[in-house]
């Protein structure tokens, strides 16, 4: 008789989601499905508006991310509208995003996916948490804090906001540095860049090598990867072209608004979260020994899809990197490594932006009409690649809108990386807290954005698992605290 | 840092969970804000203000939590929860979407010596799907909420520790 596990919400991740292993009647894994809940309605809930507004209003769809939904959206409304933002307005803009990205990867790194590090995938999960680092770290966390914190005081320095911002317009930005301002930023940036510094050397000295041999085995699948680069191939965050990778390497570079050519959907009955998926592939299989048309999105698929980072310490990184794992590298649990790459890169790049005299030029904006047109705003999220598309009517008002975002993207190879781990954790129905918590690490990996909207006091269990036969009838239950 | 912090926690987006920025909304154009009180539309940002507040060598003495739950009462209904009422498994589920550690809140209060006070009203329906506003009892709850919160950030307001 088969039975099935349930794993939910998976807790650390954004939002909640559940995850299902059906083992077959020998007590195997016979297959896997990790539920997501996704935002719904929001396309239909834009139709009609001016488009000028969308930027605004999409840093409310997710507080995880504002700044990236807030980025992509001008970009398409830049886009929608037929202009080219001055050097100035783009400088900034980009200054944001890689504020915002240190911001987000040093919590990740230390808190969320962290913890499974610091503490030890075995660890009691009550203090595999922000308050077990903490204790055990508290020098690091002190350090995390504040960084966090300048990040914070710099996005409100640069934009007046840092949680809802509104200053990335249609047509460049709203808001002029000054001199004065770089005087304030450039000592917070060297503080964050320290930081980063630090994170690296810390985590390759004393977090990767202690668990090497997980990272070797852990949620490892072969898929392709999706990531944005210049035209010349330079790793980019904010701007240039996507490039999609196939898992031999091979790759083609294509414009932001030719993406339907190269990415379709597919669609499960059994989830609510569509599975993006590469057109040229033909088919779609999620099977581990011959998968079809998957790729991935953020840290690994960045750094496996460029050719150079334009940037010294990160660039040197990525040497090493490639050097230890080849290109692409398909370790799942090198998404972390990855991420502190990108770390020590937007730390460095907000040093390089503060210090180009470009950046405090008043002329950041240029005046847009309304037009009837299409427009595909594209901006590498710390999560994935983050697509806004856009069409207006001849008034400027929305007639159409599509958004895929990062944790989209992932969508399949996060269900892989689970099937891949419980099925070489769960053996004739043996299984026990550290396999389950390891099978959290493999969807952790993907920092994965999982939108969720209500609340619930019903009782439920931070991670609850259910034994159900055939029929569904509960006939076990664990919980991991 | 200024000693009591108010937050409204929530997506505007659907429906009801939008109540913690909507009375936030409410609160800064009908009262006024004293000098030692911060108030924020926290929206689902809350998890980021709290992780490092949590960790940061300031903190406020108090914090205001305002959000919509689920509690099976009468829509509309405005209640406090203590945290020390809780059950502990059901923190989990508080502000799922914002709170990424099974206890912050109560982590807050019991290891950082900050009074996290909560106050909930009680939602009729949470859309599926994108659809802002609020349902017509959550709206007439949004006044008593304010009034609430002027006791809680009165210069008098005893600073508990539970």
């Amino acid at each position: 008789m088969g039975k099935k596990i349930v794993i939910q919400p998976v807790t650390r991740i954004e939002g909640h989601a559940k995850i299902t292993i059906q083992l077959d009647d020998a007590g195997n894994v016979q297959d896997s499905f990790v539920n997501v809940i996704e935002l719904r309605g929001f396309e239909r809930f834009c139709i009609g508006k001016p488009v000028e507004e969308l930027p605004r209003i999409v840093t409310s769809i997710c507080g995880v991310c504002p700044w990236s939904h807030h980025l992509a959206s001008a970009k398409a409304t830049d886009a929608v509208f037929g202009v080219e933002i001055p050097p100035a307005g783009k400088k900034i803009r980009e200054l944001c995003n890689s504020i915002a990205y240190t911001e987000e990867h040093i919590l990740h790194f230390y808190f969320l996916g962290g913890g499974d590090f610091v503490m030890g995938p075995d660890a009691d999960p009550s203090v595999r948490n922000v308050i077990g680092i903490a204790g055990k770290l508290p020098e690091v966390a002190r350090k995390v804090v504040r960084c966090r914190w300048l990040g914070s005081q710099m996005l409100h320095i640069v934009s007046g906001k840092s949680i809802h911002p509104v200053t990335a317009v249609p047509g460049g930005f709203s808001k002029a540095l000054t001199k004065e301002d770089l005087e304030k930023l450039k000592p917070m940036a060297q503080e964050i860049l320290d930081l980063a510094k630090f994170s690296m050397d810390y985590a390759k000295k004393n977090v990767f090598p202690a668990y090497l041999d997980v990272v070797k085995t852990l949620g490892v699948i072969t898929t392709g990867f999706l990531g944005t680069v210049k035209p010349d191939g330079t790793l980019d965050l904010y701007d240039g072209v996507l490039r999609m990778m196939t898992p031999d390497g091979k790759y083609e570079d294509f414009p932001y608004d030719k993406y339907t050519d190269y990415i379709t959907e597919h669609i499960e009955p059994w989830s609510y979260l569509k599975f993006p998926y590469m057109k040229k592939a033909g088919s779609f299989s999620m099977d581990l020994a011959r998968p079809s048309g998957i790729y991935r999105t953020n840290t690994l698929a960045r750094l496996n899809v460029c050719d150079r980072i334009s940037t010294p310490l990160a660039q040197a990184e990525l040497e090493e990197f490639r050097k230890n794992f080849g290109r692409p590298a398909q370790l799942t649990l090198l998404y972390h490594w990855a991420r502190l790459i990108e770390l020590l890169y937007n730390a460095e790049k907000m040093t390089e932006l503060l210090n180009d005299p470009e950046i405090t030029s008043l002329d950041i904006r240029k005046a847009v009409t309304p037009r009837a047109a299409r427009g595909v705003g594209c901006v590498e999220a710390p999560r994935g690649t983050l697509i806004h598309d856009y069409e207006t009517d001849a008034n400027g008002l929305v007639t159409n809108v599509n958004l895929i975002v990062g944790t989209t993207h992932n969508n399949a190879p996060i269900n892989m990386s689970v099937k891949q781990a419980a099925t070489s954790l769960i053996k004739e129905g043996k299984y026990d807290q550290g396999l389950l918590n390891t099978v959290e690490m493999a969807i952790r990996a993907y920092d994965p954005c999982l939108s969720c909207a209500t609340h619930n006091l019903d009782g439920r269990y931070s991670v609850k698992i259910e034994i159900v036969d055939p029929d569904r009838h509960v006939i076990d239950t664990l919980v991991n605290f | 840092m200024k000693r009591i912090l108010v937050l409204g926690c929530g997506n505007r987006f659907f429906g009801d969970d939008g109540f913690g920025p909507e009375v936030v909304d409410h609160f800064l154009k009908s009262h006024p804000v004293p000098e030692h009180t911060e108030i924020l539309d926290a929206g689902t940002s809350v998890r980021n203000l709290l992780f490092d507040i949590i960790l940061g060598e300031e903190r406020p003495e108090k914090i205001v939590i305002i959000d919509a739950v689920d509690a099976g009462r009468n829509p509309g209904e405005v209640f406090e929860l203590q945290l020390s009422e809780i059950p502990h498994k059901n923190l989990d589920n508080f502000c799922m979407h914002s709170l990424p550690t099974s206890n912050l809140l109560l982590e807050l209060q019991q290891y950082c010596g900050v009074e996290v006070q909560v106050i909930s009203a009680q939602v009729e329906s949470i859309p599926d799907c994108v659809r802002p506003g609020l349902s017509p009892p959550m709206l007439r709850a949004v006044p008593e909420v304010c009034a609430r919160i002027m006791d809680a950030i009165q210069p008098s307001a005893r600073i508990s520790h539970q």
